[in-house]
């Protein structure tokens, strides 16, 4: 009857076989050639440096698949588009957040800007390269700010998008059509302390003007607004429709509310003026103690900005690529001259925040960056979603398995223990 | 939307209203020469008054001592900070006479320093082109007062802008007359008061 060495003898020959097979299975794996369903390489949004690392290193692979549930960044995007111009087919799944930023110089001269957000999944946090700026919680789509370094930066819970912040482009003249009152002297006092460059047509009789130093062509070059504030401003209504159209903003109040062509453009009409509230000795004035004339008839596309309890204060719309604002007050100088301690301010700010409003820098797509609609730019640089063959699956990886390296190493220690015990070297 | 109104300054010392024919004047001269709409009469207005903020071009003369009580400071000085502008003209055209010389001393506590105006100022040009600065007037050399022709004016300016004229011609003699008699005069003499209310209007 053999000993139990001797049996044991069959077994090591065994290991000795499975060793020397998984070592020529790892090396026929490794250079063997692969069929074209088992090139390709799929990959996570987690895993996405892997898998593009893997697809960079192996230019053999004939395919990758991404199950995405967040947007690449700008180097991995730039890196898969790469890969599918060697050949490689690029496709993608999964429910991407459609966040999107974007920011908007205002043209007051102050020089804050806009930050907007939308498609955000939860609260959003906005940083500048300077630093964090703020936290929008949801619901919230809009930051004012003031100054801005480098780039903005918005990150939901799933994504980032990001926004160059655009140049500003030269501020242009507001011209201030109106008769010789002191509304016209005010509102250009006011605009002139902001900072605004003014320009004006001030009728003192007929054929005498003061400040009309050339103001024709009133274009979208020269100027940033128009203010018409009476009946005077239609000598140049044509011009005014024609500039605001080219995208020109225009304030309109008292009497030029009533000028045919603006009235056609105008989100609202004038109706019958309501007098100030009457002061009594020491009383300060506020915005709403001014005379009124409430906007009435407000166009289906305006917005009502301001209400008051006797109607609507200011109006706004678009016109083309224009924007109009009404206004019912006429005599806001009072405001200025019998507002007290704040009222010189708040009058000038409050003017040189209209006019902003309506002749807002424009947003720059090309200055925006290709990240500001992380989605839109995978979708661009991708193409659309697409079902997956695998879709769902975890990275999967060609390299060779984990078994091949464990199992001819425990076998071989099993061998080496067999040989040992039977005294034999 | 509202008329302008021509106001005179009523301040608590001295004679405040020692040219009462000035302001119907100077209205008479708004409405004949341009299209401002001007209220047919003017208003007197306090200086010590909150009142004093509806009117943001305000005349004020007299021949006597002029001294502000605080509440009148504080309120001029609110006054040209918000964009009023105060004409003064010295009733007395004396440089060495006591209202020159103490309304001197109250304005330069208001505003500071008061400077000559270049005669090139768009005051002169403003409606009616004075190309040799403030129009002479015919009391400037009358026997009365310095005898002297005053080459300028004098202000203050904020914001490129005068908040404060004043003036050692008087003015205030010159144009207190009923406006039926302009009729007699070869050159309305009135008419650097409508360049003065153009300025205050339209700067």
């Amino acid at each position: 009857m053999p000993s139990r060495a001797e049996l044991r003898k069959p077994l090591e020959t065994a290991l000795r076989v499975a060793i020397v097979a998984s070592l020529a299975f790892a090396l026929w794996k490794s250079i063997a050639p692969v069929n074209a369903g088992d090139r390709t390489i799929r990959s996570t949004s987690q895993a996405l440096n892997v898998g593009i690392e893997r697809a960079l290193t192996h230019p053999g692979d004939a395919a990758i698949e991404l199950a995405m549930t967040t947007t690449p960044s700008p180097l991995q995007r730039d890196q898969l588009v790469a890969l599918r111009r060697t050949g490689m087919s690029v496709r993608w799944s999964g429910e991407v957040s459609p966040l999107a930023v974007e920011v908007i110089r205002d043209r007051d001269p102050l020089e804050g800007a806009q930050i907007r957000v939308v498609g955000a999944k939860g609260a959003v946090v906005l940083r500048d390269s300077a630093g964090v700026l703020d936290t929008l919680r949801e619901g919230t789509s809009t930051l004012g700010v003031g100054a801005l370094v480098g780039s903005v930066q918005a990150s939901d819970a799933h994504t980032s998008a990001i926004a160059a912040i655009p140049a500003a482009t030269p501020r242009r003249a507001v011209l201030v059509l109106g008769r010789a009152d002191w509304e016209s002297k005010f509102v250009m006092s006011a605009l002139n302390e902001s900072g605004w460059l003014v320009r004006a047509r001030i009728p003192s009789a007929p054929n005498v003007d003061v400040h009309d130093d050339g103001i024709l062509p009133i274009d979208t070059s020269r100027y940033d607004a128009v203010i018409a504030l009476d009946t005077t401003a239609a000598d140049y209504a044509t011009a005014i429709v024609r500039f605001v159209e080219q995208g020109g903003g225009l304030v309109v109040s008292g009497g030029a509310l009533g000028v045919g062509a603006l009235r056609a453009i105008a989100p609202a009409t004038a109706s019958a003026r309501i007098p100030g509230r009457i002061l009594l000795a020491e009383d300060t004035v506020t915005r709403r103690d001014l005379p009124f004339t409430p906007l009435g008839s407000v166009r289906t596309d305006a917005v009502s900005l301001e209400r008051q309890p006797a109607g609507t204060a200011i109006a706004a719309r678009r016109v083309e690529n224009g924007r109009v604002l009404a206004l019912a007050y006429d005599e806001s100088w009072r405001w200025r001259m019998l507002g007290g301690n704040s009222g010189l301010s708040a009058h000038r700010d409050w003017w040189s925040h209209l006019v902003a409003s309506v002749s807002a820098e424009r947003a720059d797509p090309v200055a925006a960056g290709i990240s500001a609609v992380p989605r839109v730019a995978l979708v661009n640089a991708l193409g659309p979603s697409s079902a997956l063959t695998s879709a769902g699956q975890n990275p999967i990886d060609n390299r060779l398995p984990l078994w091949l390296l464990v199992l001819p190493i425990a076998a071989a220690l099993v061998e080496i223990a067999s040989r040992r015990f039977r005294g034999e070297r | 939307m509202t008329d302008f109104v021509f106001a005179t300054a009523q301040y608590e010392s001295g004679d405040w209203d020692s040219a009462p024919l000035v302001p119907a004047n100077v209205i008479d001269s708004i409405a004949r020469y341009t299209s401002i709409e001007v209220a047919p009469s003017g208003v007197i207005v306090p200086l010590s008054s909150s009142s004093l903020f509806r009117y943001p071009l305000t005349y004020l003369t007299g021949h006597l001592p002029v001294r502000f009580s605080a509440t009148e400071r504080v309120n001029l000085q609110r006054y040209a900070e918000r964009g009023g502008m105060l004409f003064v003209d010295d009733h007395n055209h004396d440089i060495d006479g006591t209202f020159h010389k103490t309304a001197i001393e109250e304005l330069t506590r208001v505003y500071g320093p008061i400077k000559p105006i270049p005669n090139t100022h768009p005051l002169y040009k403003s409606f009616f082109a004075f190309e040799d600065g403030p129009p002479t007037t015919s009391h400037e050399l009358n026997g009365w007062g310095d005898n002297l022709v005053h080459k300028t004016l004098s202000g203050v300016e904020r914001n490129g802008r005068l908040v404060l004229l004043y003036s050692s011609k008087d003015y205030s003699s010159e144009w207190n007359y009923h406006p039926e008699n302009k009729k007699f005069l070869s050159v309305d003499n009135t008419r650097f008061a409508v360049n003065l209310v153009v300025y205050a209007l339209t700067r």
